[in-house]
């Protein structure tokens, strides 16, 4: 009797079993028919920023055709030059702070007097955080540097920027003094 | 064992799963009835060796199968392996019995009994449950299945899936593939294994920087960001197949964040080109790119909802980076956690929660239902535990954590019980991709 009860459990369950495999969630099987996708980069380096803005409602998204040229200039061909120091910024933010400000105006003077050479800007970010938000965050680290430089009067069409978030760090112990030192706009020039 | 006790065994290995009529939400709805795991009571389950039924196994797969097979079972959180030895001959119905006597006797509540052919190319595996709660030790279950000579391990996912299926009603998720980065900084590769971490293989082999691979829902092809050619720009490659990679996104800026669509024919991502950080929506068919946000501040890491009809995202519009939900056209912004720094949200299968990771002394996974009430943490300690990926049938989580002095991918069940390393390897191991079943 014992024995018929718990056959009738195990009986049941694979009768739901049955019943439930029908309903089992698979994963979606649709192949995109996707043609090479021809994304790719606009003409020119870069475009000054707008200043920001407050987000408008995005009543209708935009929907546009992706660029088909490629113009970026190589990274490989910028090289660090003695006369262009670093930037530096606080823990999750991408602000000029006031300190380093001079430091980007030497800069602004420097790319006036050599107007044959352009800029690559790289953003950079300390380890903490997480990757693909610190992509982002060294993204607008290497805007807002830009975006200064273009405030003393660089024309915004000679920079470049690029983003490493934490993939590139000039120090790799893991302290507050090494991650200051990574939380940094990198500047690269080359020769037009 | 008693019969009551029987009882409770199997209504609690019953009880955390949905019934038909609980998994289809109502029209509008992404949440199904969350199956998570841990705490339910096990069923015991024999392996024994495979049986050699046709073909000679000289590369002992009889005892690799019956491995492979129960540690995918032990994985499954659902199963406790009994273990056992000998051999049991092909043909055979009275040493079968004995075995299942012995097996019984020793707490088994069913049996899984595997019949292997090895062809000269293929491997050809029957799998065969046995009830042994019964008195005649009933058959209750049979399925075949095969695969290539080289794909062993695979035979053996394929029969632990089903097995879970026949007492679950949903189909293991042992036939999956794990892919993320590894190596030092400056020379990350995207690889994949087995989800358990065994027969890791490359995907990239290009020498730059790889970062962040997300599988396709047909399980196919993994879209990733490279700086392979010196920009962060976002490709897809189909590691199966002879098939050339795709640009997907090569503009001005950061080009990252992939995200399939759940139909496959388009992918969330984040691009700069327009000024700053922005999530947009790329149709493969057509390649054109839909811009939906419209911020001033970081907006970036999509996830799509399982209907497809929502995505979240994390956006540092408020001060520090949240997780915000929209509906898939952009609209009806809302912000779903607060009050921390809350990066990589990952919605679940079933749809019902995100996970996330939250940095305080360090980073944490977190768990928080869609309509952001009961956010509950699922790791601790002192080291980093982040980047968490869901396993098909939202039962389980892969993530990265430090814990042991270097980056490694984990796996635990989605309450954060049953923490274990997946990846032991010399290098670093950093953002897992679970993948769909495999087709």
């Amino acid at each position: 009797m014992l024995t018929r009860c718990s056959h009738l459990v195990l009986s049941t369950l694979l009768v739901a079993a049955v019943v439930l495999s029908g309903c089992a969630k698979r994963p979606a099987t649709t192949q995109a028919a996707a043609p090479a996708p021809t994304g790719s980069a606009t003409t020119t380096a870069a475009t000054p920023a707008p200043a920001p803005v407050q987000s408008a409602p995005p009543t209708a998204a935009t929907t546009t055709p992706a660029p088909s040229t490629t113009a970026r200039p190589a990274v490989q061909d910028f090289a660090a030059v003695p006369e262009l120091a670093d930037v530096f910024f606080d823990f999750d933010k991408y602000d000029i702070r006031p300190g380093d400000a001079k430091t980007l105006d030497a800069n602004a003077s420097w790319l006036k007097s050599n107007p044959n050479h352009l800029m690559l800007i790289e953003g950079h970010c300390d380890e903490r955080g997480t990757n693909e938000y610190n992509l982002a965050l060294g993204e607008r680290r290497a805007k807002s540097t830009m975006n200064y430089l273009v405030s003393q009067g660089v024309q915004a069409n000679r920079i470049t920027i690029i983003s490493y978030g934490e993939e590139r760090p000039q120090c790799t112990e893991h302290n507050e003094a090494c991650w200051a030192k990574n939380r940094r706009a990198h500047f690269l020039v080359k020769p037009r | 064992m008693s019969a009551v006790a029987m009882l409770v065994v199997l209504l609690a290995l019953a009880a955390p799963w949905p019934s038909p009529a609980q998994q289809t939400g109502g029209p509008g709805t992404d949440v199904y009835v969350n199956v998570t795991g841990g705490g339910a009571k096990k069923l015991n389950i024999a392996v024994p060796e495979f049986t050699v039924v046709a073909g000679t196994d000289t590369a002992g797969n009889a005892k690799l199968l019956a491995a492979v097979t129960g540690s995918d079972l032990t994985f499954s959180g659902l199963f406790s392996v009994v273990a056992g030895t000998g051999t049991i001959p092909p043909n055979n119905p009275a040493m079968l019995e004995q075995s299942w006597q012995e097996f019984a006797a020793a707490g088994a509540h069913a049996g899984l009994h595997g019949l292997l052919t090895v062809r000269s190319d293929r491997l050809e595996g029957e799998m065969r449950l046995y009830d042994l709660t019964t008195p005649d030790h009933r058959l209750i279950a049979t399925k075949k299945f095969e695969t290539p000579i080289a794909l062993p391990r695979r035979l053996a996912h394929k029969i632990a899936d089903d097995v879970v299926l026949q007492f679950t009603g949903e189909q293991g998720i042992a036939d999956t593939k794990l892919a993320y980065v590894t190596g030092p900084l400056g020379a990350k590769e995207i690889v994949m294994s087995d989800y358990d971490g065994v027969g890791q293989a490359p995907v990239t082999r290009n020498g730059s920087i790889n970062l962040t691979p997300v599988w396709s829902p047909d399980a196919r092809s993994l879209a990733y960001t490279s700086y392979k050619q010196g920009y962060p720009d976002l490709y897809r490659v189909f590691p199966f197949e002879r098939r050339p990679e795709q640009t997907l996104a090569a503009f001005v800026g950061i080009n990252t964040s992939p995200a399939f669509s759940p139909d496959g024919k388009s992918l969330a991502l984040t691009l700069s080109k327009d000024g700053n950080p922005e999530i947009y929506v790329y149709t493969l068919a057509t390649a054109t790119m839909r811009r939906l946000t419209r911020n001033a501040g970081i907006d970036t890491e999509p996830t799509w909802s399982p209907s497809g009809r929502q995505i979240a995202f994390i956006s540092d519009r408020n001060g520090t980076p949240s997780v915000y939900v929209m509906d898939a056209d952009g609209l009806s912004v809302r912000q779903l956690t607060s009050g921390g720094f809350h990066t990589q949200p990952r919605w679940s299968p079933k749809g019902d929660t995100l996970v996330y990771t939250a940095r305080g002394a360090t980073h944490d996974l977190w768990i928080v239902n869609v309509d952001g009430s009961n956010p509950r943490r699922l790791t601790g300690g002192t080291a980093d535990n982040q980047g968490a990926t869901w396993a098909p049938n939202g039962r389980h989580l892969a993530f990265q954590s430090n814990r042991n002095g270097r980056w490694q991918i984990f796996a635990m069940l989605a309450d954060g019980s049953a923490q274990e390393a997946v990846t032991r390897g010399a290098a670093e191991a950093t953002s897992p991709s679970w993948s769909p079943r495999l087709p």
